[in-house]
């Protein structure tokens, strides 16, 4: 049992270095925030308390000092210098091992909390005691006496004894524990009943007490009103049975009753949170998804049958499904603020390394992510702000020439973008030179001389394997894998990465990742034979196309959405899908990355829990599609991703307007110039991504 | 009828120890994260709270003064839990209508013994 709570101290204690972590951070940029000391305070304070409690003494008695140091910080007796800041990270760390080793890790080196105690002794000139137990409650039977002593005991409770919540019944019996009493009321302090306050004790108690316990073991009796009122206990020479008894019942004179006692009281302790294994909760997703699927067929199975009762049973277990689902998704939802405030301390610890000032500011880390998404973002992110602070921010002296503040700035936001969260890190520092990374990219022979590539294409290719325009290797970063580990750990994340350059001014890397990597709100639409769908949240309308409104368009792909026009991308003809397109075509208007775009299909059958499968390996090239997965039917429907789609296509223009030779990606069709339908049957392209 | 206590707790691992300690005991145990939500929590029966004194939000010492502000709890014991360096802080939780307090670190027993000593 004790190992259970050994588990929830470790976790706990975790969590709380990194809060007096990023107190700390915080409290380095901002030396006077008493706020801040108090929030470190109280983080080591619950270390040590707990600490001790649970017997991690090692750790109780060495955050004691700290915490000491600290209290004294928030009275005002010391002032937080960069030294104490930086010792109590190092203490921080020193802490977060002990707590290893007790889980199993490598053994913290007593030497290093040694040396840490000393600096810390120095830094406070302070004689820093170690904790010591005082137990105001000691059990009354370790120091029994053999032989019976008999004391006199006079007791006048402070008046206001009562509103304390002290009952001086309980008192008496705790001394008739002890041994044999007589006790005297005395009642001569009651004022007259126009005086009286209802809630005050104007008692006072005479008592005797026979007993073999020592003196303090009576006086610990009444340890929590001894301060006030009266109290003298001496030692009696012999029995004297001149008091007047009173029937010590427990009965509290005066007092009202006790409100609740005679009301029945309702067993449910509340609880706030609780601590779930993620596999539980993986599982629950799971079962979940399972559900979801199932529930679209019975969906399916109930609209063929056209029986009303099954259908009214269907749609129940819809909507229950949908909460169940919407339920369970948000259990996995986590604030992104813990792991932005652990990048904190990197940009801390590596401007130190570098010797470059820089300010860390986070912004919109209460949005939620999923916590498997959240998990996988740390690497990412730790690669961007290291190549931020070695290639991108320069030294203070350069940055004052440059005419800029000699302290940079790493700015980490996060925000929603329909059903993706928007990731950016932004420097000010001296951002990419585009030419510079053409060069390189030419010289690794990552593209053809003279190609032609746009500022974004030039700049992407920093994410190829094996790219780094730093020519020497720092200990920080240039060892050219970090970028290219970002792209692909975003892209298993099913998100892309961009990279924004101003020239002298800074870099922006933008992360654009799924909220959630299990089940999304799809749009079901169908072509031919193929279903599709669209993700819910960047679908805007649905509109219809006829034979009539193409023709007046002669033939162009843009629609005219009430006045509105819309360039549209046939899926039929995109996916080389076989078949006569139907008279009334729907096109459905989506928000996209670039402008808002058409999709035009056969029909557009409604909304669709989708619960995301992988295409595996073999299908990890095609950028347009972002998952499959199955309808109530059995049949397998592609998820596409209305960005890439877009993306694809203005590529694939661009690249035909740019290097006619080049082989493009097999599109049948292109939007932007609209085209007319005879250039669509121009040699040039395969069609390598028909389903 | 058990008796209700309320434990008052940023700490989750004292809170866990707190209440597996008087359940066993046969106390009905409900807690409550900081003295916010610990006053939020005063809507049924309490006996008894125990509360730690340094917590965000509201503090202990802030929280004994809600508690004793509300006329349906202003006589039911309240204990609080301390380190061995806020003697002070005792004297101010007495003023402010603790009954008594328990230092910590405490043994299980010790925290049955002092729960005794103010509930009966």
């Amino acid at each position: 049992m004790i190992d259970r709570f050994r588990q929830a101290y470790r976790e706990e204690a975790r969590e709380l270095l990194t809060e007096l972590e990023s107190a700390l951070l915080e409290l380095d940029r901002n030396r006077e925030d008493r706020e801040v000391v108090g929030r470190a305070f109280r983080a080591l304070h619950t270390i040590k308390g707990s600490g001790a409690m649970f017997g991690f003494d090692a750790i109780a008695g060495f955050a004691h000092n700290l915490e000491t140091a600290f209290d004294r910080l928030r009275n005002g007796e010391l002032t937080a210098t960069s030294d104490l800041i930086n010792l109590s990270l190092a203490a921080g760390d020193q802490i977060r091992v002990m707590l290893e080793q007790e889980d199993g890790g490598k053994a913290a080196d007593p030497a290093c909390s040694q040396q840490i105690l000393a600096e810390l002794q120095k830094l406070t000139h302070d004689a820093t005691s170690s904790p010591a137990d005082t137990h105001p409650v000691k059990d009354p039977a370790a120091a029994r006496e053999a032989v019976g002593h008999t004391w006199r005991i006079h007791f006048r409770p402070a008046p206001g004894i009562l509103l304390q919540g002290t009952n001086p019944g309980l008192l008496f019996r705790e001394l008739r524990d002890l041994g044999e009493l007589k006790m005297t009321l005395d009642t001569s302090a009651i004022p007259p009943l126009a005086e009286i306050e209802a809630e005050h004790c104007y008692l006072a108690w005479d008592m005797v007490l026979t007993t073999t316990a020592p003196e303090a073991a009576i006086r610990d009796v009444f340890i929590f009103v001894e301060d006030e009122g009266e109290l003298r206990i001496e030692a009696a020479a012999a029995e004297e049975p001149d008091a007047a008894t009173l029937p010590a019942d427990g009965r509290r004179p005066g007092a009202p009753p006790v409100p609740g006692k005679v009301r029945e009281t309702v067993a449910t302790p509340a609880t706030s949170s609780l601590r779930v294994s993620t596999s539980k909760i993986d599982e629950l997703v799971n079962l979940v998804g399972q559900l979801v699927t199932v529930q679209a067929r019975l969906s399916e199975v109930a609209g063929r049958h056209q029986d009303p009762d099954l259908t009214e049973v269907s749609e129940a277990v819809d909507r229950v499904t949908a909460s169940l689902r919407d339920n369970s998704m948000n259990i996995r939802m986590l604030p992104l603020r813990a792991t932005f405030e652990r990048f904190r301390r990197l940009v801390h610890d590596l401007g130190a390394d570098l010797h470059k000032e820089v300010n860390f500011t986070v912004e919109g880390a209460d949005t939620e992510l999923d916590k498997t998404v959240i998990d996988q973002l740390n690497d990412p992110l730790v690669h961007l702000i290291r190549n931020s602070m070695d290639h991108g921010i320069e030294p203070p002296e350069a940055r004052l020439a440059a005419g800029k503040s000699p302290t940079g700035t790493i700015h980490l936001s996060a925000r929603h973008a329909g059903a993706s969260v928007l990731i950016q890190v932004t420097d000010d520092g001296k951002g990419l030179d585009v030419e510079a990374v053409r060069a390189r990219a030419t010289e690794k022979g990552l593209i053809e001389p003279g190609a032609r590539l746009s500022e974004s294409e030039t700049l992407s290719l920093i994410f190829t394997a094996g790219f780094s325009t730093a020519r020497e290797l720092s200990g920080v970063s240039g060892r050219g894998v970090g970028m290219d580990v970002v792209r692909r750990n975003i892209e298993a994340l099913r998100g892309s990465v961009e990279i924004a350059s101003r020239p002298g001014a800074g870099l922006t890397a933008t992360l654009r990742l799924p909220l959630t990597l299990a089940i999304i709100d799809g749009l079901l639409v169908r072509v031919g034979a193929e279903h599709f769908v669209l993700p819910l949240a960047d679908s805007r309308e649905c509109v219809e196309l006829t034979r009539r409104d193409i023709q007046e368009n002669h033939g162009k792909h843009l629609a005219n959405v009430r006045g509105e026009i819309v360039p549209y991308i046939r899926l039929r003809e995109y996916f080389g899908i076989a078949g006569q397109h139907p008279e009334r075509e729907q096109i459905m208007v989506v928000d996209t990355d670039y402008s808002q775009y058409g999709f035009v299909v056969d029909q557009v059958l409604g909304d669709h829990q989708t619960v995301i499968k992988n295409l595996g390996r073999l299908y990890r090239n095609v950028q347009e599609v972002s998952g499959a997965t199955l309808l109530g039917n059995g049949t397998v429907a592609l998820i596409l991703d209305p960005n890439r789609l877009v993306q694809s296509i203005l590529q694939a223009a661009s690249q035909r307007r740019g290097s006619a030779g080049r082989e493009s990606r097999g599109y049948r069709l292109d939007s932007l110039p609209p085209k007319n339908k005879e250039d669509k049957t121009d040699g040039t392209q395969g069609s390598e991504q028909q389903v | 009828m058990a008796k209700v206590i309320l434990t008052v707790d940023d700490s989750a691992s004292v809170r866990q120890m707190v209440r597996f300690a008087l359940s066993d005991a046969g106390y009905t145990v409900v807690e409550a994260v900081d003295g916010k939500d610990a006053l939020a929590k005063l809507t049924q029966p309490v006996h008894l709270v125990i509360t730690d004194l340094n917590m965000p939000n509201l503090d202990g010492l802030g929280l004994i003064r809600g508690v004793r502000a509300n006329p349906a709890y202003k006589g039911i014991p309240i204990l609080m839990l301390t380190t061995e360096s806020q003697d002070s802080k005792k004297q101010e939780g007495r003023a402010a209508g603790a009954t008594g307090w328990i230092v910590k670190p405490f043994a299980t027993q010790q925290l049955l013994a002092v729960v005794r000593k103010v509930l009966g």
